[in-house]
């Protein structure tokens, strides 16, 4: 029998003792790895995100404020400009009205009408009147950037060029007008037929609906004009110089912001979620070298003339240590392979749960964001929800999609970091081992 | 044979220097069988230590074989420990997951005996001490006393040592086993002409060996033949 297996054999002495100490080592090896997944998987998705908008440019007429609209629309002759404008491959450009009883509609909005307070010189609050609350309608010649397939719930997508009378309508909209596909609706005086439902997890966008732009353009009689405008550009080292461009293009009429920067803030739950899976790997690994090192330590401490009786007949500090670094490895594999096993079994639930939690609450602040946008109302009317509202949504969206994975870079970090525990702990009992003086513990005969 | 000369021990302790040997010497021939024997707190045990270089004199020297092993470096004194000195305990001190025959085996790899001769040689001290082939293959704790002494001898006979060193080897035996033990010991010095240093409480065993020497405060005060 050699060392290494006097050293496996003697781990698995104490049966009671060695699966608690196996235990808590898979416990902390499993959140290790579920750390690890969680942190790889978000930073992928960040990644994706990133590179899906790097090379979107955001054009907006100048001046508006936020939901609140304002500002002239862009132009026929702008979005020919942008199409112009070199390094731009695609064009999407978006049109959003708001629709009221007085625009010919059949349609009763489903959000609730909007209870508008003043404040008094004195600081006394005063309700105004209830008004009906409008239905957003939002033409667009790429429909799928404001609600992607995967989003219907029935029915298929509309084609955004063209000029006929479809539309897709929110689950909300729809229910409130027992709208199905193949129903029929009024709109400016005109017949349109819904060609899907689509369902959200945003209220205010399943409160709405989709139709061409150029369809929107015509019945609503704003011929050429569009509300925002995302330019894709064909590389993402040529945005920061197509932005300027655009800007020299367009002069003071328009404002033109880069989407990757807009995907920051939008991406700033999923790096916190990343910190915070580091801290807990980071923690994990701490806890189960403690829980290593109090084990040997522990296990020195009770053998203490075993290793001196080992000393007395001619056993080297090297080949003691080996012995007792070989029983913290067998109890270290052990409990890691458990652990991995643990970790990869939890490490998709956890990431969907750190995620959906942390999506829960950046959305309910969405919300209450889109509240405030609805209950403002929009003076100039025109709002805007196919422009950078649109982007964060849709990135939002995606957010909570995150495919976690255990990867063999992960599996091996995970791997690496269980033998840096078993180092890590058994460094001290092994210094003590070597100190431990044979003369001393048989003193005690 | 062993040589001991002017052996000095001494501790630093809250209330001074204390002397656990002072001044001793003597002399053991090979295949000799002789017992030190003195109150609790003399100096046996410590003695024992020197001579099995499990703690380093003060001042002195032990000579085994002209070699002072005093001296001796960290790791010659391991490899002294494994090859030229047999300890036999009064607890026995068996390593408690391993069988008889392993704990044998282990002194043998201690003393650089290939893999594939330890076992047959661990049979064979087994054998010579009394310990059948199925009590070979049981844990120290499904043993009796008497039974785990002899594993304990069988071990320290291993590397065919020069001295055996014995701390009360029949101390936690009743009086019949302890006779068998202490016969097993003089025995195997008088076949196997192997030198015998026993620390005993018990005259009548003291008795019957060549030669004892008695401690008293750390000091020798009578050595008999």
């Amino acid at each position: 029998m050699n060392v290494v297996t006097r050293g496996i054999r003697s781990a698995l002495r104490s049966p009671l003792r060695s699966g608690a100490i196996i235990a808590m080592l898979a416990i902390s090896t499993g959140l290790i790895l579920a750390m690890l997944v969680a942190r790889s998987s978000v930073n992928a998705k960040i990644e994706e995100v990133k590179a899906s908008v790097a090379t979107q440019v955001t054009i907006n007429p100048a001046g508006v404020q936020g939901g609140m609209g304002g500002g002239d629309p862009l132009t026929a002759d702008q979005v020919a400009k942008i199409k112009n404008t070199a390094h731009v491959s695609s064009v999407a450009a978006t049109l959003t009205d708001q629709l009221t009883g007085n625009d010919n509609t059949s349609l009763n909005p489903s959000l609730d009408p909007p209870k508008i307070h003043i404040m008094g010189p004195s600081g006394e609050s005063t309700q105004q009147p209830e008004q009906k609350a409008p239905v957003i309608t939002t033409g667009t010649t790429t429909p799928s950037s404001t609600v992607t397939e995967d989003k219907l719930t029935s029915g298929v997508m509309i084609d955004g060029t063209g000029t006929e009378r479809v539309a897709i309508v929110g689950k909300k909209l729809a229910e409130k007008n027992n709208l199905s596909v193949g129903s029929t609706f009024t709109l400016y005086g005109e017949t349109f037929t819904v060609k899907g439902i689509f369902s959200t997890d945003n209220r205010f966008q399943d409160s709405s609906l989709i139709v061409p732009l150029a369809t929107l353009q015509e019945v609503s009689d704003q011929s050429g004009e569009v509300s925002t405008v995302t330019a894709t550009i064909d590389n993402s080292d040529n945005v920061a110089s197509t932005v300027t461009a655009l800007k020299e293009a367009l002069g003071d009429k328009a404002d033109v912001t880069s989407q990757e920067e807009q995907a920051e803030t939008t991406l700033a739950p999923l790096t916190s979620i990343a910190d915070l899976a580091l801290g807990g790997v980071i923690a994990a690994t701490i806890a189960g070298a403690v829980i290593v090192l109090l084990a040997m330590v522990m296990v020195v401490r009770e053998r203490r003339r075993e290793i001196g009786v080992i000393k007395a007949i001619g056993g080297t500090n090297r080949s003691i240590v080996t012995q007792f670094i070989t029983e913290g490895l067998t109890l270290t594999i052990i409990g890691g392979i458990v652990g991995l096993g643990i970790g990869i079994a939890t490490s998709g639930p956890l990431t969907q749960s750190l995620v959906s939690n942390q999506s829960t609450n950046s959305s309910q602040t969405g919300n209450t964001q889109g509240l405030v946008r609805g209950t403002g109302g929009s003076p100039g009317g025109m709002m805007r929800m196919g422009g950078p509202g649109a982007v964060t949504n849709q990135i939002s969206a995606n957010l909570t999609s995150v495919t976690s994975s255990v990867t063999p870079q992960t599996f091996a970090i995970s791997s690496a970091i269980v033998i840096l525990i078993a180092i890590i702990g058994s460094a001290v009992p092994a210094w003590t081992i070597a100190r431990i003086r044979p003369a001393e513990v048989l003193r005690t005969e | 044979m062993l040589t001991v000369n002017n052996l000095t021990k001494s501790f630093q302790s809250e209330g001074g220097t204390v002397h656990a040997l002072s001044d001793v010497s003597f002399q053991v021939q090979t295949g000799e069988f002789a017992s030190i024997i003195g109150k609790s707190g003399s100096g046996k045990s410590t003695l024992l230590s020197m001579l099995g270089a499990l703690d380093i004199p003060t001042s002195g020297e032990i000579l085994v074989d002209d070699q002072d092993i005093a001296k001796l470096s960290g790791s010659q004194q391991t490899t002294y420990r494994a090859r030229k000195i047999g300890f036999v305990f009064q607890h026995y001190n068996l390593i408690p997951n391993l069988n008889a025959k392993e704990n044998v085996m282990l002194a043998l790899e201690y003393g650089g005996m290939p893999a594939r001769s330890r076992k047959e040689r661990a049979e064979e001290l087994l054998d010579a001490v009394g310990i059948e082939s199925d009590q070979q293959l049981r844990r120290p704790t499904r043993l009796s006393g008497g039974q785990q002494q002899r594993v304990s001898i069988a071990r320290a006979l291993a590397n065919r040592p020069a001295f055996i060193l014995a701390d009360e080897p029949t101390g936690n035996l009743d009086s019949e086993t302890g006779k068998k033990i202490f016969d097993l010991l003089h025995n195997l010095s008088r076949t196997q002409n192997t030198t015998i240093i026993a620390v005993t409480h018990d005259l009548d065993i003291a008795g019957k060996t060549d030669r004892t020497f008695t401690l008293r405060d750390g000091r020798m005060i009578a050595r008999k033949k």
